[in-house]
């Protein structure tokens, strides 16, 4: 009768949490809660956001890219060298790269849709694949000092915000309203929701399911241009482990792990949760390493959390 | 161009690997009757409206919608010929509410290219519906995971009222329902009857079949044996024709389909 009704609480566990650990890292730091700090934290993290938005395609519609790590190095490596290599202009070299992203998710969705093999393989492969030609290609150089239109991407500023905040700012906003309002962010949720359901609704989910790994592969690719503007330095080890962040942010910020459920504000909020942990935890002199310790300890619970909650619906189905 | 029959099907052949699942079966569907599809387990029911359904493809055969040949190779074909299944399974998204579901795949559109989902007039038709089927479902935007098997079903009656499916294909829809779900599950089938709709129900429970059907189909091992005109037969007769069929079959082959689908 009075079965706790956990999905709203879900809703906002992650906002909650995130405010819960910015009140304790203020405490255990002065410099935490400053707005240097702050904005530090956010700058750090906006191209975490945008891949963990091109994730949250792919998760939201069921599958799982576990490559977007590599695709960032592979596209680093090749936009840094179109421009410091072969002297191209920066437009194009971007859209190289960008192209180059779109592709790589191409591939996935391809390999995904044609094997039919679990996309957590998959896209495993690929991952390896991509770092070898990433390696092949860049011969495991680094290449630095960006012309200046390409680093106005994080250096410079419009309207007195940083390029890529308003970038990363803009995404979210045009992609919470995809799935809120388009044709095709509500199908993206109903295949993720019960794929067989939604082939047999005529849906062709063949289609839908290319269609998400290539648009998370064009989102890794702008934030691979992101990441390197703002180091101003690439090597194909740039890229890699960002997919863990990504993944992680987004199950920690309600993203289903099966597919089907997810909203880019607390996907927002996420990111900022394992942010603020890493840097919260160095400040309050905790150690640098053990933030890997708490991050994977983070994803174990958000999984365990959102398999916790599924159970809970399907009993209430069937007792209800 | 009205014929007698909405929907007929000839010689439809399919077979699984080495498995005959349904040989030269004929079907014709009356415009606005209920039909029940009966025969024991692996005697080919679900193969059989699933070739109409579109979500297998017949090895062989013909089917003709209102008098003219259709060519379904996929659900999506089937829906835009407005025939619908509601699958045993249910072919639910747990992840979303009613009005989603009765949507999805074919949601209302508006704005450029049809790009955005016209929500209001979405759930408005899915309250609409509601009212309509008198089913007991409180608002549209309660989340099916939450729902009793008996409002779910509603569901999917409602999602294949919605397009105006003329042919509804129901696969057991009282088989995990209580009795009082079920009575009320067979009152919205004949509401749907009185639609307009011609429906055809696959079930094991033949005494569903003997309170709402018009006329009663019978499969074993593949083959048609009957169709059965429900105001002259008894429970009886019917239990008979699906385990021993007609005289003239009957035999080796269909044991061996029974084995392999069972």
């Amino acid at each position: 009768m009075s079965r706790i009704d956990w999905s709203g609480l879900k809703k906002y566990a992650v906002v909650f949490v995130l405010l819960v650990l910015m009140g304790l890292f203020s405490l255990a730091s002065p410099y935490f809660l400053t707005v240097r700090n702050l904005t530090n934290i956010v700058t750090q993290n906006t191209y975490f956001i945008i891949v963990a938005v091109g994730l949250s395609f792919v998760m939201i519609g069921g599958g799982i890219d576990l490559s977007v790590g590599y695709q960032m190095s592979l596209v680093g490596v090749i936009t840094a060298m179109a421009m410091v290599v072969y002297h191209l202009p920066v437009w194009l070299a971007v859209v190289i790269g960008l192209a180059l992203g779109t592709t790589l998710g191409l591939v996935n969705g391809l390999i995904v849709t044609s094997i039919r093999i679990f996309p957590l393989i998959a896209t495993l492969a690929t991952s390896t694949v991509f770092q070898g030609i990433s390696y092949i290609v860049s011969r495991a150089n680094t290449f630095r000092a960006y012309p200046d239109q390409f680093l106005w991407l994080t250096k410079g500023r419009l309207l007195g915000v940083p390029v890529d905040v308003l970038l990363a700012l803009i995404i979210v906003i045009l992609v919470t309203i995809l799935y809120y309002e388009t044709v095709f962010g509500f199908r993206l949720i109903t295949l993720g929701g019960n794929e067989e359901a939604a082939r047999l609704s005529g849906i062709n989910t063949r289609r839908m399911k290319i269609a998400m790994y290539t648009i998370c592969g064009f989102f890794t690719a702008i934030a691979t241009m992101v990441m390197i503007s703002k180091a101003n330095t690439t090597n194909p080890s740039f890229g890699p482990g960002t997919e863990f962040i990504a993944l992680t942010a987004a199950i920690v910020g309600g993203v289903s792990f099966m597919g089907g459920e997810g909203n880019i504000p607390s996907l927002v909020a996420g990111v900022f949760l394992l942010a603020v942990l890493g840097n919260g935890m160095q400040l309050a002199g905790w150690g640098t390493y053990a933030q890997f310790i708490v991050r994977g300890l983070i994803l174990l619970g958000a999984v365990a959390f959102d398999e916790y909650q599924r159970n809970v619906a399907r009993t209430m189905q069937k007792t209800g | 161009m009205s014929t007698e029959y909405i929907v007929e099907m000839k010689g439809i052949n399919k077979s699984f690997g080495g498995v005959r699942a349904l040989r030269d079966v004929d079907l014709e569907l009356r415009r606005g009757e209920i039909m029940g599809i009966v025969g024991d387990n692996g005697a080919g029911k679900s193969t059989l409206m699933k070739i109409l359904s579109g979500a297998h493809l017949a090895d062989s055969g013909e089917i003709y919608l209102d008098g003219c040949q259709v060519h379904i190779r996929n659900p999506h074909d089937s829906a835009r010929l407005g025939i619908s299944m509601i699958y045993q399974d249910l072919a639910l998204f747990n992840n979303l509410d009613v009005t989603r579901n009765v949507f999805a795949g074919r949601e209302l559109a508006r704005g450029p290219f049809g790009w955005f989902v016209d929500k209001k007039r979405m759930s408005k038709r899915a309250e609409e519906l509601i009212r309509d089927l008198r089913v007991d479902i409180k608002s549209p935007s309660m989340n099916v995971a939450r729902m009793s098997g008996g409002q779910r079903q509603m569901v999917a009656c409602a999602r294949a009222i919605a397009f105006q499916s003329k042919v509804l294909i129901m696969d057991e829809p009282t088989a995990a329902l209580g009795v009082t779900e079920a009575s009320k599950l067979l009152g919205l089938i004949r509401n749907l009857k009185e639609m307009g709709l011609s429906i055809l129900l696959i079930t094991q429970r033949i005494p569903d079949v003997l309170a709402i059907a018009d006329r009663v189909f019978v499969l074993k091992g593949g083959q048609r044996q009957d169709v059965l005109d429900v105001s002259q037969v008894t429970l009886d007769d019917v239990v008979t024709m699906i385990v021993k069929g007609k005289e003239r079959n009957g035999g080796q082959v269909s044991e061996v389909a029974y084995k392999s689908f069972g």
